[in-house]
């Protein structure tokens, strides 16, 4: 390609096409560079100064982020430059200033991980007197599925331009000033009273658990098992991770931006509505009507009998011609493929249609 | 016609159009993940256009919104095509070479005139003009749509009217242009694709072609039935004559979803048996003689082929609750005990294995092969090495060449009247999923919308006297339910709006179960209704 170019990271030559930014040829490269504010799906926005370089010739340090790379431009990481690696000491330092800690003075861990903690793991940070940032959340905010804790936010804005740029809805924004902004809506109303779809994409590009499932609030995350699989709701097909913890289904997460067709991205149903699988009133017997009309509770072995006799009594009485066979647009392929085999190899007849036919 | 029933570009290529067209879709609501990448491609630039009876909320994102009337849809697209037509902006080559009756289309077209639509459609013939034109100029165009096409008994029209002006413009064949009908559930494309048809066996493999049958005979062991079968709406009416004697229903509630819902029910009251295969307790179970216990996408294996031909693994996350069982399960150990060899299959695996031996069209799928490729595979997919489909028509229209059809207005097959005078509209919202069996069971969803409701217009709500947040009833000739009424700038004057979902005051009591002549598709978008204050209703 005419547009490929190399740079030179760190004194290596990095390969990039024209339109990349720094950070991308890199990452590409497998060269680190710490991001907070950072989502593929999102405009670079330089907001967090964690993925600053120094590139020659410029003054000041650059936000790889959103630096555009050149051929042979000479970018130096926090691996070879000492400004680099002091100025990340120094800002990781300063976030955890005002963050939530934990016992160890580290940010602390949350359920969906917390970014600011990694990192702070591989600096030398320094002891900075605490700042206590008067932030605000929504007290009142009674929706079932999103929590927002302003003492584990560090201001990145990845979930209110999500809000704006991806989702389109824009019912979250930074709001107030200096050390009182917070992430608000309009009035500070709860989420069910927005624009908010609670789709949940705040809560997936959250790098720090501001932004959480409040049905899983205090998730053990080295227990959970995740299941890749595919939406059970409209025909989009979104791939989803089922997070399964002793048995039961926990939460629902997105893939990572850009390996799947749903880029990351889910709605309230595909990420939020899984109660129903674990649900008190879900079928778990098979049931037979009886001699007083009503259904009871039946072997397997019963009820498999009894619903082939019914339906082959009937083909005996009037042929298989009036028995019709209803597949489920919400069951597998393999499920339909074999209700036709159904009809027409046990019963002779293309009486088969799905029920999202009509 | 363009002769493959999918969508012809796929949802990837939504980032790289021009021009988007969306008609008689809700898609930020019925398919939220492509209306967000609808949105995000307006954002970039593209041009999005958008027709629907209702002012949507993608209406808000659009460079042209189109109110038409309910039901006039084949009027306002065949003005566009005229307006083509006049602005000499077909594509002579493509008509040449991939497609068949234009001559005859060209000269039907000419009565459908702009101020003649202008008040058929009650959309404003400038801006039907400036649509037309801007779709005829953007080569990388894709039309969007869904069942505000297909739901009325002139939907194949519809979708023929939208066909026409795809092939005179020869906007197919091409990355991101095409036409593309949203598929609404999970798995409806792949129930088509695996034979859930009373004319197709899986791959659509003509259940009338003899060479066919003799393949699955053999393969089935059992002679294959020499007649098609009963479609979907032929089974219904069935029911509701009596003439349908014996029913097995797999995942649905047909008294929720189909229409006209008392006359079933009666109908159901009469079959010799019925068995249930299911999750929940429904309204259909009610009749029932057997009842299975199924089990949840996220309690066995498989595969859901989605809107964009993409078939994409289903897997096991936990077991089903008590005594459930997976679906295939079920089904092969109910073909046992009628006496029938099913294999014993070790998983759904070499069921898959099974269909794709038998279908040209999924003959290079495996779970196998789905498992190491994160972003599925889109039919057709002939071979091992065969790298899927990403667009369809790429060397032309697939199946020979398209054909024009000429389509005529016909208008739904029940007007407002003196007795109903408001048009009503069924349709869904984003909170909830179809039955709602799964979406009414969660917290977050139905606090959104809780219960059922009926959008109403200012002006019509003054005339008959009834407030924002009243109950109202909403009565059709066929029955009547009650709903929530919602003042809404969103419906025009004389329509009415109600969702879908809530089986204790199901729409489709008020439904018309009148279809399309050829698909047997309901016509679930237009029918007429009075409103009547909860209260006098009472009386």
């Amino acid at each position: 390609m005419s547009d490929a170019f190399n740079l030179i990271v760190d004194g290596k030559p990095v390969a990039a096409t024209a339109g990349e930014t720094v950070l991308q040829a890199a990452r590409r490269a497998g060269i680190e560079i710490p991001t907070l504010c950072t989502d593929e799906r999102l405009a670079p926005a330089g907001a967090c100064r964690a993925c600053l370089v120094e590139v020659n010739g410029q003054r000041r340090l650059q936000p790889s982020c959103a630096w555009q790379a050149a051929p042979g431009q000479e970018i130096k990481t926090h691996a070879s430059s000492p400004r680099v690696k002091r100025h990340q000491d120094t800002l990781v330092s300063m976030y955890m200033a005002d963050h939530k800690l934990d016992g160890e003075g580290l940010p602390a861990e949350t359920p969906n991980g917390n970014d600011l903690r990694a990192w702070a793991l591989k600096c030398e940070t320094l002891a900075l007197p605490r700042v206590e940032a008067p932030r605000v959340a929504r007290p009142n905010d009674v929706n079932p599925y999103i929590k927002y804790s302003p003492e584990l936010c560090i201001l990145c804005g990845r979930c209110t331009r999500y809000c704006d740029e991806v989702e389109g809805v824009n019912a979250i924004t930074l709001t107030n000033r200096g050390s009182r902004t917070t992430i608000g809506t309009a009035g500070m109303r709860g989420l069910l009273e927005t624009s908010c779809e609670l789709c949940g994409g705040c809560v997936d590009t959250c790098p720090t658990g501001a932004m959480i499932e409040k049905k899983a609030p205090a998730l053990n995350r080295a227990a959970v098992n995740k299941v890749r699989t595919t939406c059970n709701y409209c025909g989009v097909g979104c791939q989803m991770d089922l997070n399964v913890e002793g048995g039961r289904l926990v939460k629902v997460t997105s893939p990572e931006p850009g390996t799947t067709h749903n880029d990351g991205n889910l709605c309230i149903k595909g990420r939020f509505a899984y109660d129903f699988v674990h649900h008190k009133e879900r079928l778990t017997r098979p049931l037979v009507r009886g001699a007083d009309g009503k259904l009871h509770e039946a072997s397997w072995e019963h009820a498999l009998k009894a619903a082939a006799e019914g339906l082959l009594a009937v083909k005996k009485r009037h042929g298989a011609a009036n028995i019709g066979f209803i597949s489920s647009s919400r069951c597998t392929g393999e499920e339909n493929f074999l209700m036709g085999k159904l009809a027409r190899a046990v019963f002779g007849i293309n009486n088969v249609h799905q029920c999202a036919a009509t | 016609m363009l002769g493959a029933a999918a969508m012809t570009n796929s949802i990837p290529e939504i980032r790289d159009v021009d021009l988007m067209f969306v008609i008689g879709s809700n898609t930020t609501e019925a398919h939220p993940i492509i209306g967000m990448e609808l949105k995000r491609a307006r954002r970039r630039g593209a041009k999005l256009i958008v027709a629907d009876p209702r002012r949507i909320w993608l209406a808000d994102h659009a460079d042209v919104f189109l109110q038409l009337r309910p039901g006039t849809d084949v009027w306002l697209v065949n003005a566009m095509a005229q307006c083509v037509v006049q602005a000499g902006l077909v594509d002579d080559r493509f008509i040449r070479e991939h497609t068949e009756g234009w001559e005859a289309l060209r000269a039907h077209l000419a009565k459908f005139d702009l101020a003649q639509a202008e008040k058929i459609t009650g959309v404003p013939a400038g801006a039907i003009r400036e649509a037309a034109l801007l779709y005829a100029r953007t080569r990388k165009a894709g039309i969007y749509y869904t069942l505000g096409i297909t739901e009325h008994t002139h939907g194949t029209d519809n979708v023929f009217a939208l066909a026409n002006l795809v092939l005179m413009t020869g906007h197919l064949g091409l990355r991101s242009a095409g036409m593309n009908p949203l598929r609404g559930q999970n798995n409806v494309q792949g129930a088509t694709d695996a034979g859930a048809s009373p004319i197709y066996y899986s791959g659509y493999q003509p259940v009338l072609d003899a060479a066919v049958q003799e393949k699955f005979s053999k393969a089935w062991g059992a002679a294959m039935p020499a007649t098609q079968g009963k479609n979907l709406n032929v089974m219904m009416h069935g029911i509701e004559t009596g003439e349908m004697k014996a029913m097995y229903i797999m995942g649905e509630d047909i008294l929720l979803s189909e229409p006209d819902a008392n006359v079933l029910e009666d109908g159901l009251k009469k079959l010799e048996f019925l068995v249930c295969q299911d999750i929940f307790l429904n309204l259909t179970t009610r009749y029932a003689n057997v009842v299975f216990p199924g089990a949840a996408f996220a309690e066995k294996e498989g595969v859901f082929t989605n809107t964009d031909r993409r078939v994409q693994r289903v897997r096991k996350a936990v077991e089903p609750p008590g005594e459930a069982r997976a679906d295939w399960q079920i089904l092969c150990d109910f073909a046992r005990a009628c006496g029938y060899p099913m294999p014993r299959y070790g998983s759904p695996a070499d069921i898959y294995d099974e269909m794709a031996a038998l279908s040209p069209r999924f003959a290079g799928i495996s779970h196998k092969r789905l498992d190491a490729t994160p972003r599925g595979l889109q039919w057709p997919c002939t071979g091992p090495d065969h790298p899927g489909t990403e667009f369809l028509h790429k060397d032309g229209v697939a199946h020979g060449k398209g054909k024009f059809q000429v389509v005529d207005f016909r208008p739904s097959s029940e007007l407002p009247d003196a007795d109903y005078p408001l048009v009503l509209t069924t349709g869904r919202v984003l909170y909830h999923y179809n039955a709602a069996t799964q979406t009414r069971r969660d917290a977050g969803t139905t606090a959104k919308v809780p219960e059922n409701f009926v959008e109403v217009h200012p002006d019509d709500a003054a005339r008959l006297g009834v407030k924002d947040g009243e109950h109202v009833r909403v009565v059709s000739r066929r029955g009547g339910v009650k709903a929530k009424l919602w003042l809404s700038g969103r419906v025009q004057k004389g329509c009415v709006w109600m969702p879908l979902h809530f089986a204790e005051e199901a729409a489709n009591k008020l439904t018309v179960s009148a279809g399309d002549a050829i698909t047997g598709t309901a016509e679930y978008k237009v029918c007429a209704v009075s409103l009547v204050p909860a209260k006098t209703a009472a009386k």
